[in-house]
């Protein structure tokens, strides 16, 4: 984007001022079209105040303080250093859980076809319908994810109930 | 630490990956102002912005190894509150910080209550400060988010459109809207 030209028209060349000294601020503006904003701004009153009002709201942004909460830094410390340990403590936990359901589900696929025997097995001795037998053995395959479910919901609401009480 | 060139940043990554509690303590008292800051600008509540500070530096906790140290800390410091700040307008069934935008003209609504009595006002003391706060209140808040992010934070432009998840264009434009709003209630407040 450039704004440098021969524009005769006065209008139109204020209007290129302008933008440039927002450009100015935003994106900042080559050595070319610097030279031209600051030819402008010598002989433009209008503009010349334009650019100083845009300086002044910059700069008064700038030196703006703020009253920071007391307090505030350390009790954030404190609650992160609580959550760390936290942390620390359910990970290795989460981690086990996840083995047991792993190997579980290893053991699983690896003793798959005798325990399809066994189901099928125990199903004709006691007279099970077929979808019977059938959906217990899919019940067993379910066993180590319903368990790793089940350990992780029991877990969150603690998190949360921890996470709630050491705030402040 | 200030975490500027890449090493630092490297250095800091890795620390924030093992949950070191020293850097953790030293990142909260070194960013304390500017997070706190961005907060306040953002939700124009102080006890707001206090809860989303707490809550930023336990996500930085939780989810420092999603810091790679290729962009400034900073930058990912502002997502995260940024991001919590937008979950909770989501939770409370409000709309986020983009969609309050007219698209068509990008002309803004306020979400900040303006009955309440005024959190900037509290928060900037001194005659200096009431005056940009009474400007500041007057300009919308999708501008006066990248007017805090570029010329308070000193963000470059494509940082603060990752912190806002938009593209850079997009940025630009409001940062001249922005910057054309802050000068007029400056100057219409000054005169």
């Amino acid at each position: 984007m450039t704004f440098i030209g021969d524009g005769s028209n006065h209008q139109e060349m204020h209007l290129r001022a302008q933008r440039m000294i927002a450009q100015h601020h935003v994106e900042g503006l080559s050595q070319q079209e610097r030279t031209w904003l600051d030819a402008h701004l010598q002989d433009c009153p209008e503009c010349a105040g334009a650019a100083h009002s845009t300086e002044d709201a910059l700069r008064a942004l700038r030196a703006t303080s703020i009253a920071f909460p007391s307090g505030l830094a350390s009790r954030t410390q404190f609650r992160v250093r609580l959550r760390a340990e936290q942390l620390q403590e359910s990970e290795p936990r989460s981690i086990a859980v996840w083995a047991i359901a792993g190997v579980s589900w290893a053991l699983g696929i690896a003793t798959a076809p005798h325990v399809w025997q066994l189901f099928a097995w125990m199903g004709e001795r006691l007279h099970v319908p077929k979808l019977v037998w059938e959906l217990g053995f899919g019940l067993w395959w379910l066993i180590p994810a319903l368990i790793a479910g089940a350990v992780l919901l029991a877990e969150s609401p603690r998190q949360r109930f921890m996470g709630s009480w050491q705030r402040r | 630490m200030m975490a500027t060139d890449p090493t630092d940043r490297r250095a800091l990554a890795e620390g924030l990956r093992r949950r070191d509690p020293e850097l953790l303590d030293q990142l909260i008292e070194q960013y304390q102002f500017r997070l706190f800051r961005y907060l306040l600008y953002l939700t124009s509540h102080r006890e707001r912005a206090e809860d989303f500070f707490q809550e930023t530096w336990i996500r930085v906790l939780e989810r420092g190894h999603q810091y790679d140290g290729k962009s400034k800390f900073e930058a990912w410091l502002f997502t995260i509150s940024r991001n919590l700040v937008i979950d909770w307008q989501r939770q409370k069934k409000m709309q986020s910080l983009d969609t309050l935008t007219d698209s068509a003209q990008e002309q803004p609504l306020q979400f900040a209550d303006t009955h309440s009595p005024s959190p900037l006002h509290l928060a900037m003391s001194g005659q200096q400060g009431s005056r940009i706060r009474a400007s500041l209140e007057q300009i919308a808040i999708i501008y006066r988010e990248v007017i805090v992010l570029r010329f308070h934070e000193e963000l470059q432009i494509d940082e603060i459109a990752k912190v806002m998840n938009l593209p850079v264009s997009t940025v630009k434009t409001r940062l001249y809207r922005g910057l054309e709003a802050l000068r007029a209630v400056m100057q219409g407040g000054a005169a």
